[in-house]
């Protein structure tokens, strides 16, 4: 009825005074939920700490020294260095105005590169353009990880890391024919072929050109060939081994005079002709990195890894061997005229295979029957 | 396999956008990897030089020619500047006979250290791209010492040349001698004796010497197959002096193919010229004349040419070379003038020489017979 | 033996590029240092008023058409004001070899390369001097 007190289903004023006790327990359970959100992901840092710091040393060396940063930072290293070694092969100076003696031109080069407009050909397949130099990049840096540059700095030091080594760079030709493939053009398509010739023509002489060193040493780890060639490098009793590995090792980077695959002037970059922006320069860094793997691979087998002179620390010993065979490599690939691809073939099947059995087979022999040689070399064990 | 090989035969544009293409176009049929079918497409670096001859001078028709072909800047003018000369009737001095001879010899060797280092480099060896352009260096310095400018020399004029010999720029061109004497053993062990370079080139682009004169091919080309087919000795120019030295006609005898020849015997043909033109100037260098460089009516008789036709030939870096000029009377440019550049022939030959090699091998076919668009496309 | 030889010559190539190494490079540090420019070098042109007589036949004979020539300008008797345009310009030596006054000359400054195109038509002002704005590069001054 109207008039005299209104009736409503709720005590409006004692409603109003309990507001402020409303609002207390509302900000209350806010901040409960908060609080138990801030100690979950509070107790999840304790935690990632602690990992951290239980493998510390092993999360370091896997990604500052001699792990990813390491590596990324001497590939750039190796592209400078082999710029101003071309330079001055052609009478001529790399680099040079970037930094002191050119050091920074690399970076300039690099974020040039990474900011280019990446331009996807309508032939080619977008997704396999895009996913395939990635691939081909941790292809070839993973086999980084079983390098020994000490006896103390290794990432990892597995019984069969040699094995493993190759196996992962078999991966390389098989991107490489898919990415020449897919880029829809018929000058990639050709390069990928040879690309792939390159790898059925020096596969063999170079894992047989490996197993003479793995053989004396008695181990297919990496490091534990390079930890048996203490005392006796294995370049002086396998000489001939190690230039058929190096040769074969030019052949499967694709360097000149085996550069078929890339060959400048016939098929204009061969399968890597159609990356642009980013994924240009990891097929480009992907060429270094392989050229470096394969001299630090060299220096561990045949050189002695970080034997040799005793007054300077082990893995400065490693480090100046590897940029002798670097400069080595630089030199020796720019000597020679570019070979066709069915002569690469038939150089590869008809002289490294041979000369490489040879070798592996006439250093067995010595070892058996030439009395007192292994105990005088020290061979065999580890 | 199919039974029509064609079937499966991939057209590949060797195109204009490719590094060794040198701006022609050849479409090449492939099978596998051999090439089946090789059809040259020229024409992507016309420059219209003809018709520019229609609205130059007389005296600054030189320039286009030499810029035709910039790397033998002397020996690309002498066609024109000769047609012009007999259709003026003019008398070249003894002692501008003499200079032009020795600056086209130059020039004959300045082109072939540029071709030294572009064939090596499209072979792969990057480390000979700039090896003889080092050397070659130094004739541009000889070059700029004579006449002001390394590559678009105006030497040659109507009547003589334009620029005397000085002191200095004499020695500059003994030094220049010199310097590539000393570098060519090591040259010789860089490419000839290089091992790949044996595997690359040898029994690649073979063919015979009455291919060669079939297909209109003239210069190193043919002379390479046995054949002693050149244009000082043929028809010695009475305004040059090559009949005032003693020398032979470099020709190769190939040991694999008698009577022919392949991309090897070719680059040592060209080695062999370099000799030749190396001993020619160092004989002509002691004997050059006294008088006056340039013919003295030259100028007054060069403003305005009678009527007629004439035909100035030389015998160029890569072949004959050859200027048809006409004029009506009285006129101050010429009516119609027509170039024959010798990579013409070089290039067409192409068709028939290429096919059954290696898509590889057409990049060496191709370098080998020395290229160059300025001459065909004009 | 073949094979023999062939590692001779591999051995004799390897050395000739081992040589060239360790030899001083062939290249100058431009701009830093320069090459040598003959005196007969063909480069800017200079125009002396002095001794311009306006006979235009520097004009006349330029296979480019890259002088022009402006009468009416006069700082002398009988001279004129030229305008050289070296976008166009070939240095092919006509105009000089054609001025009998001793007007016109090559100079040995090559490098000419401005930041935009207005900058290399040179009017009467830049023609007759040889002076011009430094080019500072890197906290050095070049030109």
């Amino acid at each position: 009825m109207i008039g005299g007190g209104i009736l409503l289903q709720i005590d409006f004023i004692a409603w109003l005074r309990g507001i402020p006790d409303w609002l207390y327990e509302v900000i209350r359970w806010v901040y409960g939920i908060l609080y138990a959100l801030f100690t979950w992901v509070w107790g999840l840092f304790v935690w990632i700490w602690a990992v951290v710091m239980d493998s510390f040393w092993f999360l370091f060396k896997a990604i500052l020294f001699p792990g990813l940063i390491f590596v990324v930072l001497g590939i750039i290293f190796a592209v400078w260095f082999t710029r101003k070694t071309w330079g001055r092969v052609q009478a001529r100076r790399g680099p040079y105005h970037m930094g002191k003696y050119g050091g920074l031109q690399l970076f300039a080069d690099a974020i040039k590169l990474v900011a280019k407009e990446t331009i996807i050909p309508d032939n080619a397949k977008r997704w396999m353009y895009r996913v395939l130099p990635s691939l081909l990049l941790i292809a070839v840096l993973i086999p980084f990880a079983f390098i020994p540059w000490d006896n103390n700095w290794f990432i990892a030091d597995l019984s069969v890391s040699l094995v493993l080594t190759f196996a992962f760079l078999t991966v390389v030709p098989v991107v490489s024919v898919l990415a020449g493939w897919t880029s829809g053009s018929k000058y990639t398509l050709i390069g990928g072929f040879r690309a792939a010739n390159n790898q059925f023509a020096a596969e063999i002489p170079l894992i047989i050109s490996s197993v003479g060193p793995a053989m004396l040493a008695g181990s297919l780890s990496v490091m534990g060939i390079s930890q048996a060639q203490a005392n006796f490098w294995y370049i002086f009793l396998l000489p001939v081994n190690f230039v058929t590995f190096m040769v074969s090792a030019t052949v499967i980077v694709g360097l000149v005079p085996f550069d078929a695959p890339v060959a400048d002037s016939e098929i204009l970059f061969g399968w890597r002709t159609e990356f642009t922006g980013i994924y240009f320069t990891m097929t480009y860094f992907a060429e270094f990195a392989k050229q470096m793997l394969f001299c630090a691979l060299m220096v561990a087998m045949f050189f002695g890894g970080s034997y040799g002179l005793p007054f300077i620390p082990p893995v400065l010993n490693f480090i100046i061997k590897f940029l002798v065979m670097l400069f080595f490599f630089v030199i020796v690939t720019s000597s020679f005229f570019r070979l066709r691809q069915d002569q690469v073939a038939h150089f590869c099947w008809r002289w490294l295979l041979p000369l490489s059995l040879l070798n592996v087979v006439g250093a067995m022999l010595a070892i058996v029957y030439i009395p007192g040689l292994a105990e005088l070399l020290q061979l065999g064990g580890g | 396999m199919s039974v029509n090989i064609l079937d499966e035969a991939v057209e590949v544009w060797f195109g204009p956008q490719h590094v060794s293409a040198h701006g022609w176009a050849t479409k090449l049929t492939i099978v596998g990897d051999f090439i089946v079918e090789c059809d040259p497409n020229a024409g992507y670096f016309h420059r219209s030089a003809e018709k520019c001859l229609e609205f130059r001078d007389f005296r600054q028709g030189a320039l286009i020619m030499e810029r035709l072909c910039m790397l033998e800047a002397f020996l690309a003018e002498y066609p024109y500047v000769k047609a012009v000369e007999k259709i003026a009737a003019l008398e070249v001095p003894e002692r501008a006979k003499v200079m032009r001879t020795i600056m086209m010899e130059a020039s004959r060797i300045h082109s072939l250290q540029f071709w030294w280092g572009q064939f090596a480099a499209e072979l792969g060896l990057f480390a000979m791209l700039l090896w003889p352009w080092v050397d070659r260096e130094y004739f541009l310095d000889s070059f700029e010492e004579l006449t002001g400018s390394r590559h678009a020399v105006s030497y040659n004029t109507p009547g003589g040349v334009k620029y005397d010999f000085t002191e200095k720029s004499v020695k500059m061109l003994l030094r220049a001698l010199d310097r590539i004497e000393e570098r060519i053993p090591t040259f010789r062990d860089m490419i000839l004796k290089s091992p790949t370079f044996k595997l690359r080139t040898r029994n690649v682009g073979t063919f015979t010497a009455e291919q060669g004169l079939k297909w209109g091919l003239s210069g190193p080309n043919i002379k390479a197959c046995g054949i002693p087919m050149d244009l000082r000795k043929d028809d010695p120019d009475p305004d040059l002096a090559y009949n005032m030295c003693d020398w032979e006609v470099p020709i190769t005898h190939s040991e694999k193919h008698p009577g022919g020849s392949d991309a090897y015997d070719r680059m040592v043909q060209r080695f062999k010229e370099i000799e030749t033109s190396i001993s020619i100037i160092r004989q002509l260098l002691p004997q050059v004349p006294e008088g006056p460089i340039v013919d003295p009516k030259a100028r007054t008789k060069t403003n305005r040419l009678p009527a007629g036709e004439a035909y100035g030939r030389v015998e160029g870096t890569r072949g004959i070379t050859t200027l048809w000029l006409k004029t009506t009377d009285k006129a101050q440019t010429p009516y119609r003038a027509k170039i024959r550049g010798p990579c013409f022939s070089s290039y067409y030959s192409l068709k028939h020489l290429v096919p059954g090699s290696t898509f590889a091998d057409f990049i060496v076919i191709f370098g080998s017979l020395d290229p160059y668009p300025g001459w065909w496309d004009r | 033996m073949g094979s023999f030889r062939t590692l001779g010559d591999i051995f004799r190539i390897l050395r000739h590029v081992l040589r060239q190494v360790f030899t001083r490079p062939f290249t100058y540090f431009y701009p830093y240092e320069d090459r040598y420019y003959p005196d007969r070098t063909r480069g800017r042109h200079i125009h002396i008023r002095k001794n311009c007589i306006a006979c235009a036949q520097c004009v006349r004979v330029c296979p480019t058409v890259a002088i022009r020539i402006d009468k009416q300008d006069r700082r002398y008797e009988k001279d004129a004001a030229l305008y050289f345009d070296y976008t166009r310009c070939i240095f092919c030596g006509l105009c000089v070899q054609a001025c009998k006054n001793n007007a016109l000359f090559h100079t040995k400054v090559v490098d000419l390369s401005e930041g935009n195109r207005e900058d290399l038509l040179y009017g009467p002002d830049k023609m007759e001097t040889l002076d011009r704005e430094p080019l500072k590069w890197r906290g050095r001054t070049f030109r």
